[in-house]
């Protein structure tokens, strides 16, 4: 009997914890996701409660058109665009020339491979910061100052992309490579059918890493666009802004739109991506 | 699931060419063969380097050929109206005598210092607190994961609002009976905040990283650990802890290269004050060169900079030599 009523005692304990650890973590996520929460809400709010001091998390009256009034202050039509075209482009531009040279790197001996993967690890010491001044120089000799190649050049590979791509690869079996070599498949084509369909999860944390870093660019299209046409929209936000005496709940609108793009990408590879990270043991 | 397709068939339709393989390898043709043989793995090593050459050939425009050109520049007085004029040590003279210089190398060492421990630590307790495997946690991680997410941009201008002295911040902290803190404009509080801002955004990504690590650690250690009569504690001391020892060195050798090169985060949020309490070596390289035209002091400070990130390229190098060698 004793030993009954002290098993129920456990139960009761082991339940209660594991309510306890549910509400621990739900109140860190909460923590970690309200600042997003009141970006939306605010994007919603009227402009003259910012100043009250208290914060309504339901809007009474939602205000939805902050959106457009947002959208028509400046050329944001344009800064989207701009910024999708240079974001596209940088995470297409990775995803092609991280494959090709982790591919290489990972698969193929050639005299001072190893020498060749430690000069392109040894480029993350030099990110665009550090390199900005010659960088922009190099930009400006080639003529492509207020030019989408110009915003583009400079971010189209990335060493930790390559890094991904060779570790990635590596864990391919050899031997599907020898074997498509036996029957004939040229070198494209197995990396094509053989080593493209193997490495899809860390393609695509490749792909929404390489778009988000692109898509937050700010420090190089600063330094390299001048013309309002080729602003990218975090220029032309920071710009609003200032001209406008920050509007918090305008400013918050373009924020909100801004985010749907990362978010929507992520989504859509969330899957691939869970499995590239080895989480897929978790419930 | 996707991948078997194509390597079946190759498998498929090796077997009937490793039977013709066979009846050549009868015929008495060898050295022919293996002269072809020594061309054919010649042609498939140049494949190879053809794959890599591509980004070699990027990286000596944008990474390798700018650095060389920026300790050459380091050198000199340049402003892209008269051509650069050698000038030896003075850019770096005049460095270590400026007070706002030195200001901003030991803001960066300490927004280092403290978002790269920060990180480390808040992304392997929130790794350990998803690991538990409460009911759900699959979701927190994802919705948590969503800061990391979320534009840079973006999360400066919320914190900024959600920081100022009437915000948010202030507003949930008032009922525990604090009183208005100024974030970002006392100097005190304005380098804590923009290193808090950080860690928001940057744990989260952490997290997954250490937990990828922690669910390849197998039961069974944990299981023997128990059966010893470890309790908790004593098996994340004794069993997570070494065994996760490698990925907590590459996460903070990975977040100390990421808070070096912060620009961002202080630009927007704090503009580099109150006075110089937040500017940190990328906005001194992006002022120096591109308000005042001082290309040469610019690159300069950019050989500093490169200092403290080769540090930690080094020490990420060394550990992925190790890995590479096990």
């Amino acid at each position: 009997m004793a030993r009954g009523k002290a098993h129920a005692a456990y139960r009761i304990w082991a339940h209660s914890r594991r309510w306890l650890g549910l509400m621990a973590l739900l109140a860190l996520t909460v923590g970690f996701v309200f600042p997003i929460l009141w970006m939306v809400t605010t994007s919603f709010q009227a402009g003259e409660k910012m100043f009250q001091l208290t914060t309504e998390w339901i809007p009474s009256v939602l205000h939805p058109e902050n959106y457009p009034n947002a959208w028509s202050r400046a050329n944001f039509t344009q800064y989207f665009i701009n910024s999708a075209i240079v974001s596209i482009a940088v995470m297409a531009g990775n995803i092609v020339f991280c494959t090709l040279a982790g591919y290489g790197l990972a698969k193929f001996r050639f005299p001072g491979d190893r020498f060749v993967l430690l000069a392109i690890l040894s480029t993350l010491m030099l990110p665009l910061e550090v390199t900005l001044v010659p960088t922009f120089l190099v930009i400006h000799q080639f003529g492509w100052m207020n030019t989408y190649q110009g915003i583009i050049g400079p971010l189209l590979i990335d060493a930790f992309g390559v890094f991904l791509m060779r570790q990635s690869i590596l864990s391919i079996p050899t031997d599907y490579i020898e074997a498509a070599r036996i029957d004939g498949a040229g070198e494209l084509r197995i990396l094509l059918q053989i080593i493209v369909p193997q490495c899809l999860p860390a393609l695509a944390v490749l792909a929404i890493f390489s778009f988000r870093d692109s898509w937050d660019q700010f420090l190089w299209p600063l330094t390299v666009v001048s013309l309002d046409q080729y602003r990218t929209y975090n220029l032309g936000l920071v710009q609003f802004g200032e001209d406008y005496g920050n509007p918090p709940t305008e400013q918050m609108a373009i924020a909100v739109l801004a985010t749907i793009p990362v978010f929507v990408l992520f989504w859509v590879l969330q899957r691939l991506v869970n499995k590239g990270f080895g989480l897929s043991g978790l419930k | 699931m996707t991948s078997s397709g194509p390597v079946k068939e190759m498998a498929s339709v090796s077997s009937t060419n490793a039977e013709s393989a066979r009846d050549a390898a009868r015929r008495p043709h060898r050295p022919a063969r293996k002269a072809w043989r020594l061309h054919y793995s010649r042609r498939i090593q140049l494949w190879g380097v053809s794959f890599v050459l591509p980004t070699l050939l990027f990286f000596a425009v944008f990474k390798y050929g700018p650095m060389v050109w920026a300790v050459e520049l380091s050198f000199t007085s340049y402003d892209m109206v008269s051509s650069p004029r050698g000038i030896g040590l003075e850019n770096f003279e005049s460095l270590a005598a400026d007070p706002i210089f030195r200001q901003s190398l030991f803001n960066t060492i300490v927004y280092i210092a403290g978002s790269t421990a920060l990180i480390t630590l808040v992304g392997l307790a929130l790794a350990l607190a998803i690991s538990t495997a409460v009911p759900g946690a699959r979701y927190c991680m994802s919705a948590m994961f969503l800061t990391n997410l979320m534009p840079i941009l973006a999360v400066c201008l919320v914190w900024r609002f959600l920081l100022h002295p009437y915000g948010l911040v202030n507003q949930l902290l008032a009922p525990f009976g604090v009183d208005r803190v100024d974030w970002l404009t006392d100097s005190a509080t304005a380098m804590p905040a923009i290193i808090f801002v950080t860690v928001w955004r940057f744990a989260p990504y952490f997290m997954v990283v250490f937990l990828a690590g922690l669910l390849a650690i197998p039961d069974d250690y944990y299981e023997a650990a128990q059966l010893d009569g470890a309790n908790a504690g004593r098996r994340f001391w004794h069993v997570t802890l070494p065994l996760l020892a490698p990925m907590i060195f590459f996460v903070i050798v990975v977040s100390a290269l990421l808070s070096a090169r912060i620009f961002l985060m202080p630009y927007i949020i704090t503009g580099g004050g109150p006075g110089n309490a937040t500017r940190v070596l990328s906005m001194l390289i992006y002022e120096t060169g591109f308000s005042y035209m001082k290309m040469g002091r610019a690159a300069a400070i950019s050989v500093v900079l490169f200092t403290i990130m080769m540090v930690f390229t080094f020490l990420q190098m060394r550990i992925f030599m190790n890995r590479e060698q096990v």
